[in-house]
């Protein structure tokens, strides 16, 4: 009788001995992974990559529906793609128009930039990526199908059509994780197109709009205006459109007004992004050495800058020298930044 | 509740519950995405402890912690804390009718959501309040579809096991 209950006990309870240990031994493992892993420690970067290795079906898997969903494609009309190749024509047209008087101010540009001997371009090297459909909620994120073997780095802009989308905060071997720019952690320097008048740009978080909130009161804004990447921190390549003002707050009684702005990007539709790379190559070397003498010379200023500014890169060893040669851009520039710059840490304390 | 079960609906269903979680859902109706992976773990806790829950919910959230770029040991750290409230409650659980299990488990998801919310709060890493707490409902509701439909696939499977 007593062996019955005895069993029968077990196969009710069947709660295993060493279950609370089991659980401390499982969190005391997370928890330390957990403050290895935000503390920056690169020797969790195998663990990383193994997972994400054998994550590369689940990924394949999950961009089924969407494969099978494009399939639809396939059988398209004659008369579709005759009407959509005429006009991809003429928008080829249209562009190269445009894109031979592109080749002529650049030029031009090049030249005027030489007579300041500074040596920046919208020259960018780029690298296509296709957004994966994985999800990421809660999170604000989007995975990119390229990383670590396509060379991407943590803290790289990703761009699309339109403009500035994000940056990668995560790089794995085959897939990279990119923040959104309406995301409250990302600030963007730019710089107002019409003015040139230099500023941040933060997300509010709430996936569509974008804030300015150190713009000083007598600022020359209007909404409507459009905000360019300005490239000050090395971070962004300078030039990309970046949003729209839709919207100026003047509270009474304040120094500051803020802006509200949206993303020119079209974050929530599209499949592709691009990379790119902010880090310009080295110059080919100038013919006249008295310019590269000078460029020298703004290099050396400029040093001080660039350490300043929060190196974008732990792996790329190549990229540290890479990244003073579009840090010389706002040499010019930096005048004409300079009554903003001064306006904005007494923005903090409210 | 000592019947054997399959260990390759174990491992099945916990895939199938990782892919579903990755998978993209319209924009409408992403906020109201259960957290299945909590739900699958949480059901095998309760009704074959002789898998091994625990190290599937650390596994799975390693593997979510690198899916989403959160910090390594967060998700893990959430899934290991549902497997294991779920394996204490067992008992109270299995002696319950459903529907009271179903409002018994609420605090379990309550807890893993606030756990989550929490470590993001503290590696700053920000989430979306909506897309954060609506699974809540959703999860909590969807509790009794999943113990009848992994059950019916488990005693089956097992059944016919036993069977020769």
């Amino acid at each position: 009788m007593n062996t019955l209950s005895d069993s029968a006990r077990k196969t009710l309870f069947p709660r295993g001995p060493g279950l609370g240990l089991k659980f401390l031994l499982f969190a005391t493992l997370s928890v330390g992974l957990m403050v290895t892993d935000h503390h920056g420690d690169t020797r969790l970067r195998p663990v990383r990559e193994w997972t994400a290795r054998a994550l590369q079906p689940l990924l394949w898997v999950t961009s089924l529906p969407q494969a099978t969903f494009n399939l639809g494609d396939h059988f398209r009309s004659r008369e579709d793609l005759l009407t959509e190749n005429q006009s991809l024509h003429q928008k080829q047209l249209e562009l190269e128009g445009r894109l031979l008087r592109m080749d002529a101010l650049e030029a031009e540009n090049a030249r005027i930039r030489e007579l300041l001997s500074s040596a920046a371009s919208l020259q960018t090297r780029v690298l296509i990526a296709e957004i994966l459909r994985v999800d990421q909620n809660p999170y604000r994120q989007i995975v990119l199908n390229k990383g670590e073997h396509d060379g991407v780095y943590k803290g790289q802009a990703v761009v699309d059509a339109e403009g500035i989308m994000g940056q990668v905060i995560e790089v794995n071997p085959g897939s990279s994780v990119a923040l959104l720019v309406t995301d409250s952690d990302i600030g963007v320097p730019v710089e107002i197109n019409r003015t040139g008048l230099q500023t941040i740009a933060l997300g509010r978080g709430d996936g569509q709009t974008l804030s300015l909130p150190y713009l000083p009161g007598n600022a020359d804004v209007k909404v409507g205006d459009l905000l360019v990447s300005s490239g000050l921190g090395g971070r962004y390549p300078p030039g990309y459109p970046f949003g729209k003002i839709s919207e100026l707050r003047h509270p009474a009684g304040e120094n500051f007004m803020e802006g509200i702005a949206y993303p020119s990007a079209r974050l929530n539709q599209g499949h592709q992004a691009l990379l790119v790379w902010a880090e310009r190559p080295a110059l080919p070397a100038e013919p006249e050495p008295a310019v590269e003498q000078a460029t020298d010379a703004n290099a050396g200023a400029n040093n001080t800058k660039t350490k300043a500014s929060p190196a974008p890169t732990r792996r790329d060893t190549t990229a540290a020298h890479k990244l003073e040669t579009p840090q010389k851009k706002p040499a010019p520039a930096t005048p004409a930044a300079a009554p903003v710059k001064p306006a904005t840490p007494p923005a903090k304390p409210r | 509740m000592n019947r054997d079960s399959n260990p390759l609906v174990f491992l099945f269903s916990l895939l199938l519950a990782l892919v579903l979680q990755a998978i993209a859902l319209p924009e409408l109706i992403t906020p109201f995405r259960p957290l299945l992976l909590a739900l699958t773990l949480a059901y095998w806790a309760v009704y074959a402890p002789e898998m091994p829950a625990l190290l599937a919910a650390w596994l799975l959230g390693l593997c979510c912690d690198v899916l989403y770029g959160a910090p390594l040991g967060q998700y893990a750290l959430g899934l290991v804390t549902v497997a294991y409230a779920a394996r204490r409650l067992s008992d109270t659980l299995l002696a319950f009718p459903l529907w009271q299990a179903t409002l018994a488990l609420v605090p379990v998801w309550a807890l893993y959501i606030f756990l989550m919310f929490w470590i993001d709060g503290l590696t700053h890493h920000p989430a979306d309040a909506l897309h954060r707490w609506m699974p809540l409902l959703t999860t909590s509701l969807l509790w009794p579809v999943i113990a009848g439909l992994l059950g019916g696939m488990n005693s089956r499977r097992s059944r016919r096991g036993i069977l020769p």
